[in-house]
C-alpha cells in the first residue's frame, strides 16, 4: 500500500489551528466541516452569533441573505456590524466582518430579502448543506420549510427576543454513524471466539505458566480459560446470573500461584480479568435502534437514490442474515500485559475487524453496482468507520414546521397542564409571529403601544388556543413580559443561543452526536430551558 | 432591559480575569450590554491553537499578549469603552486587596486550579461578587460565588491534581504516561532549564530497591550524575547513538541491577541503538493508511529514527541560547517527547501510543470548541446583571451538558444556591485544617512549598507555631531562612501541633493541626490534607478501591475519558449531592504541567 501524500504546509497548520476541535470530532468530522456550505437568513445579532462559532471551527462556506439595512439599534447588539455601517447592506456589512475571523473560510451575501430570494431564484436554498433562519416572519417560514422538507435539507430555525429563546430543527431524515455513547463496554466476543482467536486463546494453559509470564499474561487469556473450564464443570453453560458469576470470579481469583515461597497477591492481570467478568460475558446482541434501523424501509427498498448510509445499511443487514451479529469493532481496551501477548491479541482482533469490514464492503458495492451507481458511490474507509460503530447508529425524523404551522390541532395540552412549563413560552412565541404577520410590527415596539399591543396579543394567543382545543389560559404577566421586550434582541441572550444553534448545526454537519429533537426554548429570566418534540 | 439594570450596569466595574476562551467571549459579551467600565488581566500570548475559538484575535496577533491584544479588538466595535488590560499574573502581589475592592463584580474566565483558589479567596476577602465559569469539551458550568450568601469555590474538596512518585517514573514505569512525563524530563534535561526535580536516570534512593543490610554503592556505569547530564552531553556532541545507549541501555542495566524491583514485575529489557534501529516495522499499523501520521503508533525503528532527526534540530535550537521550553506545539519537541516515550515504553512493555494521543497527555490537552465558550459566556453575563441588582437568589449554578444521546436538557440550572460548607478551610468564620505529614523528614521548607503553597494554595505565607509564639515560616525574605533545611520535629513542629498560618495578600488566616503520617504503601501521597475530620474515613475507603478501572481510564485520558470525567447527572433529580464529586474541572485548561512527587 502507498504512504500517505505528505501534507501541505496549509494542511499542518490548520491542524495546528484546529487541534482542540480535532479532539472531538477527528479529522473526517473536520472534513464534513470544511466542505459545508451554510446559509443564514437574517443577520440578526443572533444569526451572526451562530455563524461565528461555525466559521471559528472553519465551515467551508457561508451565505447570508438579508434584505435589510443596518440600523442603529442593530449596532446595539450585533458585534459584527461596525459603527459606521448605519444604512448600509446588513448582509454585505455582516459578511465583510464575519470573514476576518477565518481566512479560510469564503462567505457570500445576497442583498435581497428571503421572500425575494425564494420566488426568484429556484432551487437557490436547496444547495446548502443546512438553513438557519432568524427573525423569519410566518408567511416565509412556512414555504421555505416545506421546500427544504421535500429537498431534505437540514433547517434550522432560531428567534431571540428579549430574555427568551427559541430554537427549532427541522429534519426530514438525518443519519448518525458516530452517536458517541456515554459509556461503552468492550467488545470481545469470548462467547463465541472465531477461530483464530480460539485457536489462539486455547494455546494459552494459565494454571502451567511460571509466576514471571503468569504477571504479563492478557486478562482476556486468563478469562477465556476459566470460563472454558466452569463450561466444562457446568455442562457447557456460560455464568448467566450474579451467583454463577461469583463462581467464574472464586475460580480466578484462587487461581494457584506456581511459585510457593512468596506472599500470595493477586496480580493485575487477574483483577483485571475479575473484572471483566462484569461487562463481557454477555452475549453479543442487536441493539433496538440498529434492528429498527435494518428493518427499515429505506434499508428494504433501495433505489438509485439512496444514500451511502443506507446501501452500507442494507449490506450490513446481509451481513446480519448470515452471521447473526454485527461487526466487531475490533479495539482491544489497554490491559496489563507484556507487548508481544498484547499486540498478538490486539491484531486478531483488528484483523477480523479488517476482514468483516471487507465482506460488508463488497456487499455495498455489490448492492451499488446493481443499482447502476457509480464504483466511487461507496469508499472503503466509510464502510470501516460505519462498521466500528454499527452498534450506534441512529435514524432521525423530524417533522415539517410548515405541518406544525397547518395543523389545526396541536396538542400540547399534556405540557400545559403544568403551569411552569416553558411550552407556554412557545404558544406566547407562535402568538408573537402571528401578531407580526397581521400588524407588520413586534408588539409593543412602539412605547406608546405597549398596552393596546398587551390587548391584540392576548387575543390572537388565545385564538391560537382555541384553534389548538387547549383549555388552558396563559398567565397575564407572561404576554405583558414579551410585549415589554419590544422585539429587541439582548445579547447574552443570543450568545448563549447562538452557541446552542451552532453546536446543533456542528451535529448535523458532521453526522456525530444526536441533534436535538426538535424544539428547545430557553428562559434566561429563570435560568431555565427546555426540549419538546413538536 | 429595565431602568435600574441599565443604570447599574452603565455604572459598574468590572474586573475579568483571563481572556482565553471563555475571556473573548464574555468581553463582547460585556460591550455589547453597555458596560462602561472594565479591566482585563492574563499572563499568555496568544497561540495558533486558541484561533479555533478565540475570536478576538487573529493570526497576525499570534505571539502578543492576549490581554492587550482582546482590549484593542473590543476598542475597534466600541472605542467608547473604557477598558484596562494587564499582561501579568493575577496571583501577583501588585493585585492585593484593595486592588479586588475596587470592583463591583468579578468575573473569572481561567484555566488553572491554582489561580481560580487565589481569586476565590481575594473576592471572599474583598467582598467582592464573583462568577465563576469553565469549559472542558462539550461541557461547562457558571456559578456565583459571594461571601455569605453561596459555597465558595473551594467548599467541596476537589480530587486532587495528578502526581506520579519520582521513582515510578524513573525505575519502574507502569503505564503510557510515566514514559511520557519520563520523557518530557529527558527534554529538559538535555535541552531544557535544569531542574533536579525532573532526574531521569535510576533512581538509587528507591525504597523497594533498598535490600536488606546491604546500602547501595555507585557504580559507574550507572549513573552520570545530574549535574553533569547535559556537561556530558555537550562533550558527546549530541551524538543520537551515545545518547541512546545511554538512556535506553546501559540505564536499563543499572536497573536490572536494583533486583528487588523486578521480583513481581516483567524486567525491562536494554535496548541498543543498533537493535532498535534495525528493529522490524509493526506491519499492521504502518499499512494502515487511513489515519493521518499524527494518529498512527510509531513502529521502534521510525522512533529511533525520529529520537536521532530531531536530537539534531533541537541541539541546533538551542545553539546560542542557553536553554529550550518544551511545548506540545512545537513539532521537534512534540516529536522528540514522542518517540523517547515510545522506545521507553517499548523497553518496559507498556502500550505504545500515537503521537496525537502522547500530545494529549504530555500537554494534557482539553478539546475546547467556541460553542461551548459561547453559551458559558452568556451566562455568565446574564448572571452579571442579577449579581449588580444583588438578586443572588436567583442565580442558581448552571451546567452544560451537551454530549448525552438522549438529547435533551442541554442547560440545566440548580433549583437553588448552594449554601456554604461550615467545614470549609477557606470561608468558614475561623478556618481550619489537618494536614498529614512525616514530621521527621519533611523539611521546613517542604512544608512551605508543598503544603502551605502548592496544596493549601497560599501566595505569601507566615506560620507560628501556636502556644510557643514562635515564626516558623516569614514571608519577609531573610526571616526564617535558617530553618529551610530543618525537619519539621527539630523545631517542634510535632504530631499534635497547632501552626497558625496567615496569607497577607490574600487576608487569608488558616489554622493547621499537624498529625504525624508515615506512608504505608507505595502509591499513599506522601502528604494529606483533610479539612473535614469526617472526611478521613470516606477518603480511606476511596484509597481501598484503588487500582479500580475507573482510575487506570483517568490517567490514560484520551479525549473522550475527559469529558467523561466532566459528566453530569441527569438534573432532573435535583438533588444537591450530584455533581460534588466530579466538578469540570480546569476548563478551558491545557497547560497545567504534569507534576511528578519525590519519593
Ligand atoms: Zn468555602
Amino acid at each position: 500500500m502507498s504512504s500517505p501524500a505528505p501534507k501541505s504546509p496549509e494542511q499542518t497548520d490548520k491542524s495546528k489551528k484546529y487541534d482542540r476541535q480535532l479532539r472531538l470530532w477527528g479529522d473526517h468530522g473536520q472534513n464534513l466541516l470544511e466542505n459545508s456550505k451554510v446559509c443564514l437568513i437574517n443577520a440578526t445579532a443572533l444569526g451572526t452569533e451562530i455563524l461565528k462559532s461555525l466559521i471559528l471551527p472553519g465551515i467551508g462556506s457561508f451565505t447570508i441573505v438579508d434584505g435589510e439595512k443596518v440600523t442603529e439599534e442593530d449596532i446595539g447588539s450585533n458585534f459584527f456590524l461596525e459603527s459606521d455601517s448605519i444604512g448600509l447592506s446588513r448582509a454585505q456589512v455582516a459578511t465583510q466582518c464575519l470573514l476576518e475571523h477565518n481566512p479560510d473560510v469564503r462567505g457570500d451575501y445576497i442583498d435581497e430579502s428571503p421572500e425575494h430570494v425564494m420566488s426568484h431564484t429556484q432551487d437557490f436554498f436547496n444547495k446548502f448543506t443546512v438553513v438557519i433562519a432568524t427573525a423569519l416572519p410566518e408567511k416565509v417560514l412556512i414555504p421555505l420549510s416545506k421546500y427544504l422538507w421535500e429537498s431534505n435539507v437540514p433547517f434550522v430555525v432560531c428567534r431571540s427576543i428579549g430574555f427568551l429563546g427559541y430554537i427549532r430543527l427541522q429534519v426530514k431524515e438525518h443519519t448518525v454513524i458516530e452517536a458517541h455513547p456515554d459509556s461503552e463496554n468492550p467488545d470481545l466476543r469470548l462467547l463465541s471466539p472465531w477461530r483464530s482467536l480460539r485457536e489462539h486463546l486455547e494455546s494459552i494453559d494459565v494454571a502451567l505458566l511460571d509466576q514471571k509470564s503468569r504477571s504479563h499474561v492478557p486478562a482476556l487469556v486468563i478469562l477465556f480459560y476459566y470460563l472454558t473450564k466452569y463450561k466444562e464443570l457446568n455442562g457447557g453453560l456460560v455464568p448467566k446470573t450474579r451467583q454463577e458469576k461469583d463462581i467464574l470470579r472464586k475460580m480466578i481469583r484462587d487461581s494457584p500461584v506456581a511459585d510457593e515461597g512468596s506472599i500470595k497477591l493477586l496480580e493485575e492481570n487477574f483483577e483485571e480479568a475479575i473484572r471483566y467478568t462484569n461487562t463481557c460475558l454477555a452475549p453479543p446482541s442487536i441493539p433496538h435502534n440498529v434492528q429498527a434501523i435494518l428493518d427499515d424501509d429505506c434499508c428494504k427498498n433501495l433505489t438509485q437514490n439512496s444514500p451511502p448510509f443506507w446501501i452500507m445499511c442494507a449490506a450490513l443487514r446481509e451481513f446480519v442474515e448470515c452471521e447473526e451479529t454485527l461487526p466487531i469493532k475490533g479495539s482491544l481496551p489497554d490491559m496489563a500485559a507484556d507487548t508481544t501477548s498484547y499486540i498478538t491479541l490486539q491484531q486478531l482482533y483488528h484483523r477480523q475487524a479488517e476482514l468483516q469490514a471487507e465482506i460488508i464492503y463488497r456487499k455495498a458495492s455489490d448492492i451499488a453496482r446493481d443499482l447502476g451507481l457509480p464504483m466511487d458511490t461507496i469508499t472503503q474507509n466509510e464502510v470501516k468507520m460505519f462498521c466500528k460503530h454499527a452498534s450506534e447508529l441512529q435514524v432521525i425524523r423530524g417533522s415539517c414546521i410548515a405541518d406544525e404551522y397547518e395543523r389545526t390541532r396541536l396538542d400540547l395540552s399534556f405540557y400545559l397542564e403544568d403551569p411552569d412549563s416553558l411550552m407556554f413560552y412557545y404558544v406566547i412565541l407562535r402568538g408573537l409571529e402571528r401578531f407580526i404577520s397581521e400588524f407588520n410590527t413586534y408588539p409593543g415596539q412602539f412605547d406608546d403601544q405597549v398596552e393596546p399591543d398587551v390587548l391584540k396579543l392576548k387575543g390572537i394567543i388565545g385564538k391560537l388556543l382555541s384553534e389548538w382545543s387547549c383549555s388552558q389560559v396563559l398567565r397575564d404577566e407572561r404576554v405583558h413580559e414579551v410585549c415589554r421586550y419590544g422585539g429587541a434582541e439582548i445579547h447574552s441572550v443570543s450568545a448563549v443561543l447562538g452557541g446552542c444553534a451552532a453546536h446543533e448545526v456542528i451535529k448535523l454537519i458532521t453526522h456525530q452526536y444526536k441533534p436535538l429533537d426538535n424544539a428547545f426554548i430557553y428562559d434566561a429570566i429563570s435560568s431555565n430551558s427546555a426540549t419538546f418534540c413538536l | 432591559m429595565n431602568v435600574p439594570l441599565k443604570e447599574a450596569v452603565a455604572t459598574s466595574k468590572v474586573l475579568v480575569v483571563g481572556s482565553g476562551g471563555i475571556g473573548c467571549e464574555v468581553l463582547k459579551n460585556l460591550a455589547l450590554s453597555g458596560f462602561k467600565d472594565i479591566e482585563i488581566i492574563d499572563l499568555d500570548t496568544i497561540d495558533v491553537s486558541n484561533l479555533n475559538r478565540q475570536f478576538l484575535f487573529r493570526k497576525e496577533h499570534v505571539g502578543k499578549p492576549k490581554a492587550v491584544v482582546a482590549r484593542e479588538s473590543i476598542l475597534s466595535y466600541n472605542p467608547d469603552i473604557n477598558i484596562k488590560a494587564y499582561h501579568d499574573s493575577i496571583t501577583s502581589q501588585d493585585y492585593g486587596l484593595n486592588f479586588f475592592k475596587r470592583f463591583n463584580i468579578v468575573l473569572n474566565a481561567l484555566d488553572n486550579r491554582a489561580a481560580r483558589n487565589h481569586v476565590n479567596r481575594m473576592c471572599l476577602a474583598a467582598d467582592v461578587p464573583l462568577i465563576e465559569s469553565g469549559t472542558s469539551g462539550y461541557s461547562g458550568q457558571v456559578e456565583l460565588i459571594k461571601k455569605g450568601v453561596t459555597q465558595c469555590y473551594e467548599c467541596q474538596p476537589k480530587p486532587p491534581q495528578k502526581t506520579f512518585p519520582g521513582c515510578t517514573i524513573r525505575n519502574t514505569p507502569s503505564e503510557p504516561v510515566h514514559c511520557i512525563v519520563w520523557a518530557k524530563h529527558l527534554f529538559n534535561q538535555l535541552f531544557g532549564e535544569d531542574d533536579p526535580d525532573q532526574d531521569v536516570s535510576p533512581d538509587t534512593e528507591d525504597p523497594e530497591a533498598k535490600i536488606e543490610g546491604q546500602e547501595h554503592t555507585e557504580t559507574e556505569s550507572g549513573n552520570i550524575k545530574r549535574a553533569s547530564t547535559r556537561q556530558w552531553t555537550q562533550e558527546i556532541k549530541y551524538d543520537p547513538a551515545q545518547l541512546f545507549n545511554k538512556f535506553f541501555k546501559n540505564d536499563i542495566e543499572y536497573l536490572l541491577k536494583m533486583e528487588n524491583l523486578w521480583k513481581t514485575r516483567k524486567p525491562p529489557v536494554p535496548l541498543t541503538w543498533e537493535q532498535a534501529a534495525s528493529h522490524e516495522g509493526d506491519t499492521a499499523e504502518e499499512e494502515n493508511n487511513v489515519k493521518s501520521q499524527d494518529m498512527k503508533v510509531w513502529s521502534l525503528s521510525k522512533c529511533t529514527k525520529i529520537f536521532a532527526d530531531t536530537v539534531g534540530v533541537l541541539k541546533e535550537e538551542l545553539a546560542g541560547k542557553t536553554f529550550l521550553v518544551w511545548d506540545k506545539d512545537d513539532k521537534p519537541a512534540m516529536d522528540f517527547v514522542t518517540a523517547c516515550a515510545n522506545i521507553r515504553a517499548h523497553i518496559f512493555t507498556i502500550s505504545t501510543k500515537s503521537r496525537f494521543e502522547i500530545k494529549s497527555i504530555a500537554g494534557n490537552i482539553i478539546p475546547a470548541i467556541a460553542t461551548a465558550n459561547a453559551m458559558i459566556a452568556g451566562l455568565v453575563v446574564l448572571h452579571a446583571f442579577r449579581v449588580l441588582l444583588q438578586d443572588y437568589q436567583k442565580c442558581p449554578s448552571i451546567y452544560l451538558r451537551q454530549k448525552s444521546i438522549h438529547s435533551k436538557f442541554v442547560l440545566a440550572a440548580d433549583k437553588q444556591i448552594e449554601q456554604a460548607n461550615p467545614k470549609c478551610y477557606v470561608c468558614s468564620p475561623q478556618p481550619f485544617v489537618n494536614v498529614f505529614v512525616n514530621t521527621q523528614t519533611m523539611t521546613v521548607k517542604e512544608f512551605e512549598t508543598e503544603l502551605l503553597k502548592k496544596s493549601l494554595n497560599m501566595v505569601a505565607p507566615d506560620a507560628i507555631l501556636d502556644g510557643k509564639g514562635m515564626v516558623v515560616i516569614s514571608s519577609e525574605e531573610g526571616e526564617t531562612e535558617v530553618n529551610n533545611d530543618k525537619k519539621l520535629n527539630e523545631i517542634g513542629i510535632v504530631d499534635g501541633s497547632i501552626l497558625k498560618c496567615d496569607d497577607f495578600l490574600q487576608n487569608y488566616e488558616l489554622t493547621v493541626a499537624i498529625n504525624h503520617y508515615e506512608p504505608q504503601e507505595k502509591d499513599d501521597p506522601l502528604y494529606k490534607v483533610v479539612a473535614n475530620p469526617d472526611e478521613l474515613k470516606a477518603k480511606e475507603s476511596i484509597n481501598g478501591e484503588k487500582n479500580g478501572s475507573e482510575e487506570k481510564k483517568e490517567e490514560e485520558s484520551d479525549e473522550d475519558d475527559l469529558m467523561i470525567v466532566n459528566e453530569l447527572e441527569d438534573p432532573q433529580e435535583g438533588s444537591s449531592k450530584r455533581r460534588k464529586l466530579n466538578p469540570p474541572e480546569d476548563k478551558d485548561a491545557e497547560d497545567d504541567d504534569l507534576c511528578v512527587v519525590e519519593s
